[in-house]
């Protein structure tokens, strides 16, 4: 800024000074009259008034650059305009799982709101034609020009926020529960069939699954048109949004989970703002495998303990599991990066150190003598479904439930897989890798049917959703969205119920399980709008299997836990 | 609506561009500016569209009843209402809850907090305003008889929601005549072109680098929070000025000239000439209207600058890291001005050009923190306090995955096609070779922009929020 004298000219000392040369002389440098202004930055050389040497040949000349120049841009506003406006509008995005932005139906609150006007230039902005291949360009040929991949043949890209130096966490754990518990099977085995159970069949169970034949809903052939009506297709974008949104939870998380842990019996918890995401930005691409960096408990980890106490404290004659389920963060990183990440091990083994009733079943162990499987997406911030099978084997063993072998199981693979990570980091390290995503269809015959979060409008569907129209993606389209409540009915006469409060990651789980328990019910814990104590009593829960990956259970979305319990 | 979307560059603006080529004389090339303005404002808020109404009636009145009462108590009067109105409507949508938050933590009271939505771009059209019915009460301009004409000087979409503060003698002319020749067609586009390469393929990457290092300050290494400040004063330059650019480019493809916004900032040599080219309408609307304001008394030189620099930092936002902001640039260009200009002369240009860029960043790095305890993290961590490490693995990283993207960021800081420009300026064919080209790189920048544009639906300007 300018602070010279000539500047104090602008004020009421020239006010009575007017008239014919309050525009010129007097007039405060605080602009400069537009026929004098020189052009800036991109200039076109056509003044032809002002350069007399120029002559009218150059001023013809310069008028045809010009033209010339208006005509080129010009050009590329108006193709784009006739290509936003006449080709045809995308749909639907297979490679981020979701449904594209509809133009939206007009609302006067809507539009006081700004909502209605919002929603048509998203529609316009998120519809273009080509979107996939646009963005296939963006990731191939746009963003690698930005630098290079580090570390020679690794070709590690980073993705978001690391970890370096991880602070001790300064706060003692809080061990106000009682020790944790080491008999864990013999104690709670057999199921307790409590009184409230013997009534609730028919109040929960009412709608439909009752008269309808079980051997008719092993295949999901038969239930294609439900499917297709089922919230994967309404609701992917919200799913995917709000993770493709999410940012640095880790980075935000320390501090006030760590004051968390002093207050568990506070009315509601509102860790983050991210609660509904599952995974960071936090993505360290190496090896041609995109990994998630565990950015650490902080105490989050106690928190999430003393949830889940709450439950069993609410039910002492449940089973009340816990089976914290470990990233690839835990076995593909190379050591040279461990540093970029905490570990996962270390916060589930404090995380069972404070479980007071609850039985810890230990996912990270199993999983990690199989590493040389593909237990992990490489594309994907979830597991691949042998991953949950291998989990759901070691909760089957300490549960003490019979567990089909994978032989069991008719293989499927649906080549040319590319998830979520490609959408959160548009790498072209991934998208140019795509990976096998390979599911396991159960030969049992189960009923399943769907209900809202609020455990009401039941409809038959189907264990598994029929991913063969969409492009590149398997998750979610195999084992449909979070936000429902399904009820698995089994052939398996054992008695037992088990209820799976999860994350996405438990999705995988619930197939693996249909020859261990009578009676499986899964729950989002984002997306649970009844209270569960009420509700385990209601359906006569046995069981009740925490399984959510370690940035649920220690992030944000551990909350919910807490939270559903006020519902 | 956001000049960086895909509906606004090539639905909004054609429709917009076909209609006014479509009016005949000014006044219906007036009305149709206004009406698009209109809805170009009330396209994100409908219900604010009233509040902008008010506020030009308002002023557009005040200005009427100065002109009236010329050289009377009217003119003063009105002059004085005018200007606590605008002074008043701002504090309320932008200060009020930030003003009862601190007097609850002052005076341990519990007055509930008004949680109101800031319209956007209040800061700049009120700047606007009061800059009018000033300089009308110093006879700086005419005053204007037609609402329709202060309406559209008011509501000119270009420049309404993130500025640059237009003063309104710089369009006052325009206003009423104003010619577009192929050459301001030609022109308009290659500014929009350019600015919205700046925010698109600059700004637009830069801030994942930021949210890399910045974002996770308290495991930063020493040059990791210096890295991070400094790539956040990148992109929050190109941000800005890649408004500026669209704005200035969309003003001349309707025939008017807005001054520059920008001007290098990075090249300074010291923080006031950093300040001389950055963000320019602010700074010569606090110089012009604050600067001076009789109130200090003999001391006013400094008493006027601290006004200057603790408006400066509370006008950027309602938060106590901008107020440290602007008092810590007042606090260098008032050292500066004790050192004296021939003194700072003396002193190599390399020493003082490590002085004012260390200046720099580590002001956008009070910018950038809104949090105080943030922020005090980040002091640490660029004197090396809480992290024994010089420069973090992830630094390394980042650092490799974005080189070129970083040297592409600083040589644009540089008056690169000034100076081509000026080479070009010597003989014809030069010039008219280089404008050729000109033609072809801002398609190119503007398809670029447009494709990365397909895969980032939403990315406000920063300048909204102010």
């Amino acid at each position: 800024m300018s602070y010279n004298t000539a500047a104090a000219k602008n004020t009421g000392r020239s006010k009575n000074k007017k008239s014919s040369n309050k525009k010129t002389d007097e007039r405060p440098a605080i602009s400069i009259e537009a026929e004098n202004r020189q052009d800036t930055n991109i200039d076109v050389p056509v003044e032809p008034a002002g350069q007399e040497d120029t002559g009218k040949k150059r001023a013809a000349v310069s008028n045809v650059i010009s033209a010339f120049n208006a005509i080129i841009v010009g050009g590329v506003l108006a193709c784009g305009a006739v290509y936003m406006t006449c080709f045809k509008h995308e749909t639907r995005a297979d490679d981020e799982n979701r449904y594209l932005a509809k133009f939206p139906e007009f609302s006067f609150s809507s539009y006081l709101k700004g909502d209605y006007t919002s929603a048509i230039a998203e529609y316009f902005d998120d519809t273009v034609h080509g979107r996939s291949e646009i963005k296939r360009f963006i990731s191939d040929k746009l963003l690698p020009l930005k630098g290079r991949p580090y570390g020679g043949d690794e070709e590690v890209e980073l993705y978001g926020t690391a970890f370096e130096h991880i602070p001790q966490q300064t706060e003692p754990p809080v061990i106000t529960t009682v020790p944790v518990t080491t008999s864990p099977i013999t104690t709670s085995l057999p199921a307790v069939v409590t009184p409230e159970t013997s009534e609730t069949p028919e109040t929960s169970e009412t709608p439909e699954t009752s008269e309808t034949p079980e051997t008719s809903e092993t295949p999901e052939t038969s239930e294609t048109p439900q499917t297709s009506e089922t919230p994967q297709t309404s609701e992917a974008p919200k799913t995917s949004e709000a993770e493709r949104t999410t940012t640095a939870v880790q980075t935000t998380a320390p501090p006030k989970t760590t004051s968390a842990v002093v207050t568990t019996k506070a009315p509601v918890k509102d860790e983050s703002e991210d609660a509904n995401g599952e995974v960071t930005n936090n993505i360290l691409i190496v090896n041609k495998r995109g990994i998630t960096l565990y950015g650490g408990g902080w105490g989050g980890e106690v928190t999430y303990a003393s949830y889940v106490n709450e439950y069993k404290a609410a039910l002492p004659n449940v089973n009340v599991w816990s089976m914290p389920l470990p990233t690839p963060c835990s076995f593909y990183l190379p050591n040279k990066y461990k540093n970029l990440a905490a570990s996962e091990k270390a916060d589930f083994d404090n995380m069972a150190a404070h479980y007071n009733g609850v039985i810890g079943v230990d996912a990270w162990t199993a999983l990690s003598q199989h590493t040389d499987e593909p237990i992990y997406s490489r594309t994907d911030h979830h597991w691949q479904p042998l991953g949950a099978y291998y989990a759901a084997q070691e909760f089957a063993k300490s549960a003490g439930v019979p567990f089909d072998d994978i032989s069991t199981y008719d293989k499927v693979v649906l080549p040319g897989y590319v998830g979520t990570l490609y959408g959160f980091t548009k790498s072209a390290t991934l998208w140019n890798n795509p990976e096998d995503f390979v599911y396991y269809k159960t030969r049992n015959n189960v009923t399943v049917t769907q209900y809202s979060t609020s455990f009401t409008n039941p409809f038959r569907t189907s264990l598994y959703l029929d991913p063969t129209n969409w492009d590149r993606s398997a998750y979610y389209l195999v084992f449909g969205m979070d936000d429902n409540i399904r009820h698995v009915k089994t052939e398996c006469k054992n008695g037992r119920t088990l209820i799976i409060f999860k994350d996405s990651y438990g999705n995988a789980l619930l197939p693996f399980l249909t020859g261990s328990f009578e009676n499986i019910y899964l729950c989002d814990i984002r997306y649970f709008n009844i209270n569960p104590i009420q509700f385990a009593k209601n359906v006569g829960a046995t069981d009740i299997l925490f399984s959510m990956c370690s940035y649920s259970a220690v992030g944000g979305n551990k909350s919910h836990i807490h939270n559903n319990l006020l519902k | 609506m956001v000049f960086s979307r895909l509906f606004f560059i090539y639905i909004f603006l054609p429709v917009c561009l076909l209609v006014y080529a479509a009016a005949r004389g000014i006044k219906q090339k007036n009305t149709v500016l206004i009406i698009f303005s209109l809805i170009f404002y009330a396209w994100g808020e409908p219900a604010f569209v009233l509040l902008m109404l008010l506020s030009a009636f308002v002023n557009y009145s005040a200005g009427l009843l100065i002109e009236k009462h010329r050289g009377k108590k009217g003119d003063t009067a009105a002059t004085a209402f005018a200007v606590v109105f605008d002074v008043l409507m701002l504090g309320v949508f932008k200060y009020s809850g930030f003003i009862v938050e601190n007097v609850n933590a002052l005076f341990s009271l519990s007055i509930p907090v008004p949680h109101i939505r800031l319209p956007i771009g209040i800061s700049f059209y009120t700047f606007q305003t009061i800059s009018y019915i000033i300089d009308c009460h110093w006879e700086k301009v005419d005053t204007q008889k037609s609402f329709k004409n202060y309406l559209l000087y008011l509501a000119l979409f270009p420049q309404l929601v993130a500025g640059p503060i237009v003063r309104y003698s710089t369009i006052e002319k325009e206003i009423t005549d104003r010619k577009v020749a192929v050459s301001d067609i030609a022109y308009g586009l290659n500014r929009i072109a350019l600015g919205l390469g700046k925010k698109v393929l600059l700004a637009n990457q830069l801030s994942i680098i930021v949210g890399n290092t910045l974002g996770s300050i308290s495991t930063a290494s020493v040059l990791g929070a210096w890295y991070g400040a400094a790539v956040y004063g990148l992109q929050i330059y190109f941000d800005f000025s890649g408004y500026s650019d669209i704005a200035i480019g969309l003003g001349r493809l309707f025939g008017f000239h807005f001054d520059e916004n920008f001007r290098h900032p990075f090249v300074c040599k010291d923080i006031t000439e950093f300040w001389q080219r950055w963000h320019i309408s602010l700074s010569t609307f606090f110089r012009d209207y604050v600067l001076y304001v009789p109130i200090f008394g003999k001391r006013r030189k400094y008493g006027g600058l601290f006004l200057v620099w603790l408006c400066t930092g509370i006008w950027h936002g309602a938060s106590w890291n901008f107020v440290l902001w602007g008092l810590y640039y007042g606090v260098f260009v008032c050292l500066e001005m004790i050192i004296g200009k021939k003194r700072m002369k003396k002193i190599p240009v390399v020493i003082r050009h490590i002085y004012s860029k260390a200046v720099i960043i580590v002001g956008f790095g009070i910018f950038y923190f809104e949090k105080l305890g943030e922020l005090g993290t980040f002091f640490k961590r660029i004197v090396g306090v809480g992290t024994s490490e010089l420069i973090g693995l992830q630094d390394k990283i980042t650092l490799t995955n974005n080189m070129y993207l970083l040297i592409a960021a600083v040589i644009c800081t540089f008056p690169i096609i000034d100076g081509i420009k000026k080479l070009s300026d010597r003989s014809f064919a030069a010039k008219s070779a280089v404008s050729s080209l000109t033609a072809l790189c801002s398609a190119a920048l503007l398809l670029l922009s447009s494709i990365m544009l397909v895969d980032a639906t939403t990315n406000p300007f920063l300048y909204f929020r102010f």
